[in-house]
C-alpha cells in the first residue's frame, strides 16, 4: 500500500511543497505558542535557512566547497548595521537592499581571486580571504571591534510593504522576513531551473567534460559564487534587522562552518533541506544547550554521522527513501519487462543507422556541422580545416610529441594509429586546448587556437571523445546531450526555464534517436553499461555540433559486435563532419579512414592511403615488433 | 636602531618567531604528511595537538614527572589517531569526493572533541609548570633573559626533525608513504598493504602533533580552544612551504613563526592579517607553495 502511496505523496509534495511551507509560514504566529520568542526563533530560523540555501547554490548546484561565506554575511550584516546607526531616516528595506548588494560586491572581490583554484585549495583560499574581513572588522572603530555594532535604531518596520503593519513588533517582523525569503527562495529556485541552472550542474558532475562541451566553467563557478554572496548578503542583511545588533562573530570562518553544518544537515541539492537544517541547528544551539552543557559534542557527532551515513542529508534522505518506496513503479523500467536488452545495440538496427534518412540532429535545420566535402570551405578551400606547426610537448625530459606536422582537409575521415606511448592522446588534448604545447602552433580554420582554453576550442566546432569515458554520470542520459546542445544556445540565462528550450530539447531528443538509447532517456548515464556510456560520449561530442570530431579510441573495450556497430556509426556521421579518429582495431582503421598517419616515439612515421599505410614497410616494421 | 625599534627588541623577537616557528613545524609536518598521502585537509589535526597537552598535564598530575609525558602523550594520542582513521576516516575513502568528506568529518570531529575535553576536565585551562631542570634564564638575548625551556624546544625540534626525516627517506615505511603521494593506485597496485600504511602514518601525524602539543603547554596554559588556534595557523604553515614535501613545513613554519613574532611586535592584531594575506599571496603566485612538489597540490 506504502508502496502505492508514497509516490503520489511525494509527486504532491515536489508540486506543492513550497506553497505547503507557505501556508505553515503564513499561519505559524496563529497556531504556534503566540509568543514574542518563540516569532523571534522562527525569525532567525527563516534567515539562517535563506544564508543556507544561498550557500548551496555554491555547494549543493555547483559543487564547490567554500569556506569563505562568513566574509558574505559579514560584510553585508554591517553595511546594514552601520547604515541604520549612521542615516537614522534610512527605509530600512533599502538598508537591507544596500546590505544584499554589500554581500556580491564582497563575492566580486573575493571570487575572482579563489577561483583560480579548484577543489580543497579553492576552500582553503576562501578561508583565508575571508579572515581579512574578519580581522578588517575586528580593527576598524566604526564597527565596533570585538563589541560588536550595537546601538541600532529600533526597527518598528512600520513602512514595510507599504505601509503594511501588524500591531506588535515580533509578528510584523516575521511577516515582513518571511515574505522576503520566502521570495528569495521563490528566485533561487527559478534560476536552479534556468538554462544557467543547468550548466552549474553539469559544472558539478563533470568540470571537465563541461569545458569540453564549450562552457567557461570559471567564469559559470564565478557567477554562482556572486550570486551566492547576492543571497548570502540578503541573509546578512536580515539577520541584522533581526538581531537589532552585529556581532563580530557573523565574520568569523567559523561562520562559515555553521552554515556548511546547517546545509549538509538539511540535504544539499534541495530547496527546503536548508532551511530544515538551519531549524535543526538553531534547535540544537537553544534547547539542546540548555538540556546539555556541552551540546557541541551533540552538533559534531551527528555532523559527523551525517556525513558518513546520510550524505544526502534529512529531506534529501528522506526524498530517495519515497522515491525508492515506488521503485517498482517508476516510470522507466524496460529491463523487467522480460524484453532481452543486453546493450543499445539491439533498439538501433544498422539500417537505421546507415540509412540516410535516419533523423539526425545534425540535419536539423541551423546546425553548424552541415558542409560537406564538396561546399566546404568555399572561398578557402586549399586552407586545411585543421593543421598543427612543429608541435611538441615535452614532459620533463620526455618529449611525448616531438614536432609534428598534421593537415586535415575538410570532410577527410583521419586515423592517427601508433603503438602505445606513440603520443596520440598528448597530441588530441594539445589540439582541444587541454594541454598548452611546449612548442609549435595550431591552426583551426586558418585561426591560431594554440593558446585558448578548452571551452573556446569547442566554441569554435571542434569536439571530442576521450579515451577513458567521460561522461555526467550523475545527470539523465537526456540531460547529458541536451547540455551538451545547450552550449550552442545560452549559458547565462539565468531567468527563463531550462525545458522551454523547445529547440535545445528537441535536439537532444534525436541525439538520443540517433545512438539508440531512447529506452535509457532519464536513466542516470553512470547506470548505463559500458558500450552504451561509449556511444553516449561521442553523442555528446557530436551533440555540440561540431565541425571537426576527435574520436579518441571510441571501441575502447568493446565487445566485437559493438566494435562493428560504432564503426558503421562513425561511416554514418563521416559525411557531415570531419573525424580524427585514434583506434587500435586496424580493421576498423583501414575500413573507415580516408587516411592514416602514424605516430611513433611522438613523431610521424608515415601518412597515405590504407593501402600505401598497409605496404608500408616502417609502419610493418614498428607493428611487427609490436 | 632599525625601522625604529631596538636591535634588542629585534633579536628577541627573532628568538620568540623561531621558538613558535619549531612549534609550528612539528604540527605542520603531520598535516602535511597525511595530506601529500591521503588527500585530505585534517581539521582535526588541532585536536590531536591539544590532546597531546591535557594527556601530558594528566601525565605530569600522575606521576610529577615531565619527561614520561614527553612519551606518554604522543603513545596515547597516536593511538586516538589509529581509532579516528580506522573508525571514521577509512569509512570514506574511495567514495565520491572523498576529499570534501575528509574536510567534512575532520571538521565534525574538531568541533566535538573540544567539547568532550571541556567535560571531563571542566572549561578553564590548566596551568602546566616548566620543568624543574629547565626553569630559569639560560642566557640573555638583547634585553630579555632567555628561558632554558624555550632552548630546549629548539634543540629538540632539530633533533626530532632528523629523525623524521630518516623514518621518511629511510626505511620502508617512509618509502610507501613517499611512494603514495605521488601515485597511490600505483602502490596498491605494487601489492602493499595501503591501509595500514595509512593508518600508521595518521597516527604518526597525530603523535607529532600531540608532542607539540606537549613541549607547548609550559608556555601557554592547557585549553581545550588551544588546538584551533594552531591548526588554522598550520594550514597556512603548509600552504606557504608546500604540501607533501619534507622542507615546506619547516620553511613555511620558520617564516610564519617570524612573521607572527615580527609583526607582533608592531601591532598585534595586524599580526593574523598578515599571514592570511601572505597565504592568500602564495597561493596565487606559486599555487604549490615554496618547497611543494609539483602536481601533488595543482587541484
Amino acid at each position: 500500500m506504502t508502496g502505492r502511496a508514497l509516490p503520489v505523496i511525494a509527486r504532491l509534495f515536489e508540486r506543492w511543497g513550497l506553497w505547503v511551507a507557505a501556508a505553515l509560514l503564513l499561519a505559524a504566529p496563529l497556531v504556534a505558542d503566540y509568543t514574542p520568542f518563540y516569532l523571534a526563533l522562527l525569525t532567525e530560523v527563516l534567515v539562517f535557512g535563506l544564508f543556507a540555501l544561498a550557500y548551496d547554490i555554491l555547494l549543493g548546484h555547483t559543487g564547490v566547497l567554500s569556506l569563505g561565506h562568513s566574509a558574505f554575511v559579514g560584510v553585508s550584516a554591517y553595511v546594514t548595521g552601520l547604515l541604520l546607526v549612521n542615516l537614522r531616516s534610512i527605509p530600512v528595506e533599502l538598508a537591507v537592499l544596500a546590505g544584499a548588494l554589500g554581500g556580491l560586491v564582497t563575492a566580486l572581490l573575493v571570487g575572482p581571486l579563489a577561483l583560480r583554484k579548484r577543489g580543497v585549495y579553492f576552500a582553503m583560499l576562501t578561508l583565508a580571504l575571508s579572515q581579512i574581513f574578519y580581522f578588517i572588522a575586528l580593527m576598524w572603530k566604526p564597527t565596533g571591534g570585538t563589541d560588536g555594532l550595537g546601538n541600532l535604531p529600533r526597527l518598528f518596520l512600520s513602512e514595510v510593504f507599504g505601509g503594511f503593519r501588524l500591531s506588535k513588533r515580533p509578528v510584523t517582523l516575521y511577516y515582513a522576513i518571511a515574505a522576503t525569503v520566502f521570495l528569495a527562495m521563490l528566485v533561487v529556485r527559478r534560476i536552479h531551473r534556468s538554462p544557467f541552472g543547468r550548466v552549474m550542474r553539469a559544472t558539478k558532475a563533470n568540470e571537465r567534460r563541461a569545458q569540453a562541451c564549450g562552457y567557461d566553467t570559471r567564469r559559470v563557478k564565478l557567477v554562482a559564487f556572486s550570486l551566492s554572496g547576492l543571497f548570502s548578503g540578503l541573509a546578512g542583511a536580515l539577520l541584522t534587522v533581526t538581531l537589532e545588533f552585529v556581532p563580530i562573530e557573523n565574520t568569523h570562518w567559523t561562520m562559515s562552518g555553521t552554515v556548511l553544518i546547517m546545509t549538509l544537515f538539511g540535504g544539499t541539492g534541495t530547496l527546503l533541506g536548508p532551511f530544515v537544517g538551519s531549524a535543526v541547528f538553531v534547535w540544537m544551539r537553544d534547547f539542546l544547550s540548555k538540556k546539555l552543557e556541552y551540546w557541541e559534542v551533540f552538533v559534531g557527532a551527528s555532523f559527523v554521522l551525517i556525513v558518513l551515513f546520510l550524505p544526502e542529508g534529512i529531506v534529501g534522505t528522506l526524498r530517495r527513501l519515497v522515491w525508492m518506496g515506488g521503485l517498482e513503479r517508476a516510470p522507466h523500467a524496460p529491463q523487467s519487462l522480460g524484453v532481452p536488452q543486453p546493450s543499445w545495440s539491439t533498439p538501433r538496427s544498422p539500417a537505421r543507422l546507415g540509412g540516410v534518412t535516419a533523423p539526425s540532429p545534425l540535419d536539423a535545420p541551423g546546425d553548424l556541422a552541415k558542409p560537406s566535402p564538396s561546399t566546404a570551405g568555399g572561398n578557402n578551400a586549399d586552407v586545411p580545416l585543421l593543421e598543427s606547426r612543429g608541435l611538441t610537448m615535452r614532459f620533463g625530459g620526455l618529449t611525448a610529441v616531438d614536432g609534428v606536422d598534421f593537415q586535415v582537409r575538410r570532410g577527410e575521415l583521419r586515423a592517427v594509429i601508433g603503438p602505445n606511448g606513440a603520443g596520440k592522446t598528448t597530441f588530441f588534448n594539445m589540439l582541444t586546448g587541454v594541454l598548452p604545447p611546449t612548442a609549435g602552433r595550431i591552426l583551426f580554420k586558418g585561426q591560431d587556437i594554440t593558446a585558448l582554453p578548452p571551452h573556446a576550442v569547442s566554441r569554435l566546432g571542434m569536439a571530442r571523445s576521450y579515451q577513458v569515458t567521460n561522461i555526467f554520470a550523475d545527470l539523465t542520459v537526456l540531460e547529458n546531450l541536451r547540455i551538451a546542445v545547450q552550449s550552442r544556445v545560452t549559458t547565462f540565462s539565468l531567468w527563463r526555464n531550462a525545458d522551454a528550450l523547445r529547440e535545445v530539447t528537441e535536439r537532444a531528443e534525436r541525439m538520443l534517436a540517433l545512438l539508440g538509447l531512447g529506452a535509457k532517456r532519464d536513466f542516470p548515464a553512470g547506470a548505463l553499461s559500458h558500450g552504451e556510456q561509449r556511444y553516449l560520449e561521442i553523442g555528446i561530442a557530436l551533440a555540440t555540433e561540431p565541425e571537426f570530431l576527435l574520436l579518441d579510441e571510441p571501441t575502447a573495450g568493446m565487445s566485437p559486435e559493438e566494435t562493428k556497430q560504432t564503426a558503421d556509426f562513425i561511416r554514418t556521421i563521416a559525411g557531415r563532419v570531419t573525424i580524427v579518429l585514434v583506434e587500435h582495431d586496424m580493421e576498423v582503421v583501414m575500413g573507415v579512414s580516408d587516411r592514416i598517419t602514424v605516430l611513433n616515439y611522438g613523431k610521424v612515421l608515415a601518412e597515405g592511403s590504407p593501402a600505401e599505410i598497409r605496404e608500408n614497410p616502417d609502419v610493418r616494421r614498428v607493428y611487427l615488433r609490436d | 636602531m632599525l625601522f625604529g625599534y631596538p636591535l634588542e627588541v629585534w633579536t628577541t623577537q627573532l628568538f620568540i618567531g623561531l621558538v613558535n616557528g619549531c612549534i609550528l613545524i612539528l604540527v605542520a609536518q603531520g598535516l602535511s604528511i597525511v595530506f601529500g598521502l591521503m588527500g585530505i585537509i585534517n581539521f582535526a589535526h588541532g585536536i590531536f595537538y591539544m590532546l597531546g597537552a591535557y594527556v601530558g598535564w594528566l601525565t605530569v598530575q600522575l606521576t610529577g614527572n615531565f619527561w614520561l609525558s614527553l612519551l606518554v602523550a604522543p603513545a596515547v594520542v597516536g593511538g586516538v589517531g589509529v581509532f579516528v582513521e580506522i573508525g571514521v576516516l577509512r569509512r570514506i575513502y574511495g567514495t565520491k569526493n572523498a576529499n570534501f568528506a575528509g574536510v567534512l568529518v575532520t571538521y565534525g570531529l574538531a568541533i566535538m572533541i573540544p567539547d568532550v575535553v571541556r567535560m571531563i576536565f571542566g572549561r578553564p585551562g590548566k596551568p602546566f609548570a616548566v620543568p624543574k631542570l629547565l626553569t630559569g634564564s639560560l642566557f640573555t638575548l638583547g634585553a630579555t633573559e632567555i628561558g632554558g625551556y624555550r632552548v630546549f624546544i629548539i634543540a629538540i625540534t632539530a633533533a626530532l626533525l632528523p629523525l623524521l626525516w630518516l623514518l621518511l627517506n629511510r626505511t620502508n615505511l617512509g618509502m610507501v608513504i613517499r611512494a603514495g603521494t605521488s601515485d597511490n593506485t600505483m602502490v596498491q597496485l605494487l601489492g602493499i598493504n595501503v591501509a595500514r600504511t595509512w593508518t600508521t602514518t595518521y597516527a604518526l601525524g597525530a603523535a607529532l602533533a600531540a608532542f607539540a602539543g606537549v613541549i607547548t603547554a609550559p608556555l601557554v596554559a592547557v585549553a581545550p580552544e588551544m588546538g584551533g588556534l594552531i591548526l588554522i595557523e598550520c594550514f597556512i604553515v603548509t600552504v606557504v612551504g608546500g604540501m607533501g614535501s619534507f622542507v615546506g613545513p619547516i620553511a613555511g613554519g620558520l617564516l610564519i613563526g617570524e612573521v607572527l613574532a615580527l609583526t607582533g611586535m608592531v601591532y598585534d592584531v595586524f599580526a593574523d592579517v598578515v599571514i592570511y594575506l601572505l597565504m592568500a599571496v602564495v597561493l596565487l603566485v606559486r599555487p604549490r607553495g615554496l618547497f611543494g612538489q609539483e602536481g601533488v597540490s595543482e587541484e
